[in-house]
């Protein structure tokens, strides 16, 4: 059975330059797949390729075995994202913002209200709840963008970087929330910089070099930081080589 | 649909752009129609009383109705395309544009639900000039309410109407161009343009140069406007609508 979400030989370039080059990948309920890699490494646009964002040139991406472009909105009612910028429009409060991304995600009154005070309670937004998110800290922002994404309690959770611009407190937040939300049996895709967060919670660590699938890390290993640095020079090596 | 027009609602009843708009829109158009026909009115021929004399079609209602219509044709399609701009090029300019990805609502209805509540806006922001228009001219007693009131007002409902439509299309220009410069840029040109065809005698084949047209219709030496050429107006809208959803349906973040 294929897995909620899954890619199966994907590709995608930009011009001259390839973003993602023939990725395999599966998420499953209940498991936290991280995807790490250097700037550039494909990471975000795998994600877009997931979310419908972007036509592949190759390959598939499939979400809850439909083709992300053309998947029912059914589908999308149990997705959550985040990618790069929080859905967070500067002239809306932050109880708006919220309402308005319950909305697009098909919640109604009375649980859209409810469902609202649950995440600005759980993302501790009670402060700025009426406050213009145009005068968030760039923390806060990135809380409310979560809270956006989440919002509808999705069942498919892909979040780009989530640990952005959050300080250390909020970074344990993340991690605890990822580790509630694959307790909750959803399926959870994130990238991340953070080795250490990611040592404590990835269930799978998929590294990423020049659009490529380079190899996994054990999150229960030690020092993933140097795991990870070997396996991008043995990528390197192996691209300087065919390239020769 | 109905998700995303109260989401689109909310946005633009919030959006301060919306707020000053419909404010300078409403109250700077009747007024300085008005401060013109003053000027016209009380004679002169060096500087602008000169120029405001030369403009002036007519007296009462029609020579001061003649000047908010003229500076609305223009006016109303650059600030209410402005409007548009922001509506469309906002979500690539602050980035909320991948945040419509993936939701159970189509990226084409949310392209639709900005075309209706900026119609509805588009729509109380013509009544709202008009209405100011008429306020003012009754307290600045520029005559008593008749026929030609009446005529007028609808002159300038249609010019409302023509400008605002033509403004719509900017929703095209600010989704390829990913940012609402690129549809300001548009206008710019867009208003030369027009005037260059009215000189050459062929604006009413340029739609966008039919509002100036309308607010001069049935006026002395007036170029002869044609219901086909004004029919242009509403067939590049819906061309220009069509075109702006199919593009957010088929758009990919990049």
């Amino acid at each position: 059975m294929t897995a909620p979400v899954a890619t199966s030989d994907v590709a995608r370039a930009f011009g001259d330059e390839t973003a993602v080059d023939g990725v395999d990948l599966e998420v499953r309920n209940g498991e936290i797949h991280a995807i790490v890699g250097l700037n550039g490494a494909g990471k975000t646009t795998l994600m877009r390729l997931l979310l419908g964002m972007l036509r592949p040139d190759r390959g598939r991406a499939t979400v809850m075995g439909f083709d992300a472009l053309d998947a029912p909105s059914s589908v999308w009612r149990d997705v959550g994202h985040l990618i790069e910028q929080p859905f967070a429009y500067p002239e809306l409060t932050v109880r708006e913002n919220l309402r308005a991304s319950a909305v697009l995600h098909a919640l109604s009154p009375p649980a859209l209200d409810a469902d609202v005070e649950d995440a600005i309670e759980m993302f501790e937004l009670g402060k700025w709840a009426d406050r213009r998110a145009g005068t968030l800290s760039l923390g806060n922002r990135q809380r409310l963008g979560l809270a956006s994404a989440l919002v509808h309690r999705p069942q498919i959770v892909i979040l780009d970087e989530p640990a952005n611009a959050l300080d250390p407190a909020g970074i344990v937040f993340i991690r605890d929330l990822l580790q509630r939300l694959a307790g909750n049996d959803a399926v959870v895709l994130v990238s991340s910089h953070h080795f250490d967060q990611l040592a404590r919670v990835a269930d799978t660590i998929t590294v990423m070099h020049r659009g490529r699938v380079v190899g996994s890390l054990d999150p229960g290993g030690v020092d993933l930081e140097q795991r990870f640095f070997d396996l991008v020079h043995r990528a390197d090596l192996a691209w300087g080589a065919n390239r020769r | 649909m109905t998700a995303s027009l109260r989401v689109e609602w909310w946005k633009l009843r919030r959006s301060r752009v919306v707020l000053v708009a419909t404010a300078l829109m409403g109250l700077l158009l009747p007024g300085m129609g008005l401060g013109f026909y003053s000027v016209a009115l009380n004679g002169g021929t060096g500087g602008l009383a000169g120029k405001a004399g030369a403009l002036l079609i007519g007296e009462g209602w029609v020579g001061y109705l003649g000047f908010v219509d003229q500076i609305s044709a223009v006016a109303l399609f650059l600030g209410s395309g402005v409007v548009v701009a922001w509506m469309f090029g906002r979500e690539h300019a602050d980035r909320t544009f991948p945040a419509l990805f993936a939701l159970p609502v189509s990226r084409g209805a949310i392209a639709g639900a900005k075309f209706v509540v900026l119609t509805v806006w588009l729509a109380a922001l013509t009544l709202l000039v008009g209405l100011v228009a008429l306020v003012l001219g009754l307290a600045a007693g520029v005559g008593p309410v008749d026929a030609a009131l009446i005529t007028e007002l609808l002159r300038l409902l249609g010019i409302g109407i023509t400008a605002g439509m033509l403004a719509l299309t900017m929703g095209l220009v600010a989704s390829i161009g990913r940012g609402y410069l690129a549809a300001i840029g548009a206008m710019s040109v867009i208003v030369a343009a027009a005037q260059v065809a009215v000189l050459f005698g062929t604006g009413g084949w340029f739609p966008f140069a039919v509002p100036g047209l309308l607010a001069i219709a049935g006026s002395e030496g007036a170029p002869e406007l044609t219901a086909v050429q004004v029919a242009l107006i509403p067939g590049l809208t819906m061309a220009g609508v069509w075109a702006t959803i199919v593009w957010w349906r088929r758009a990919e973040v990049v």
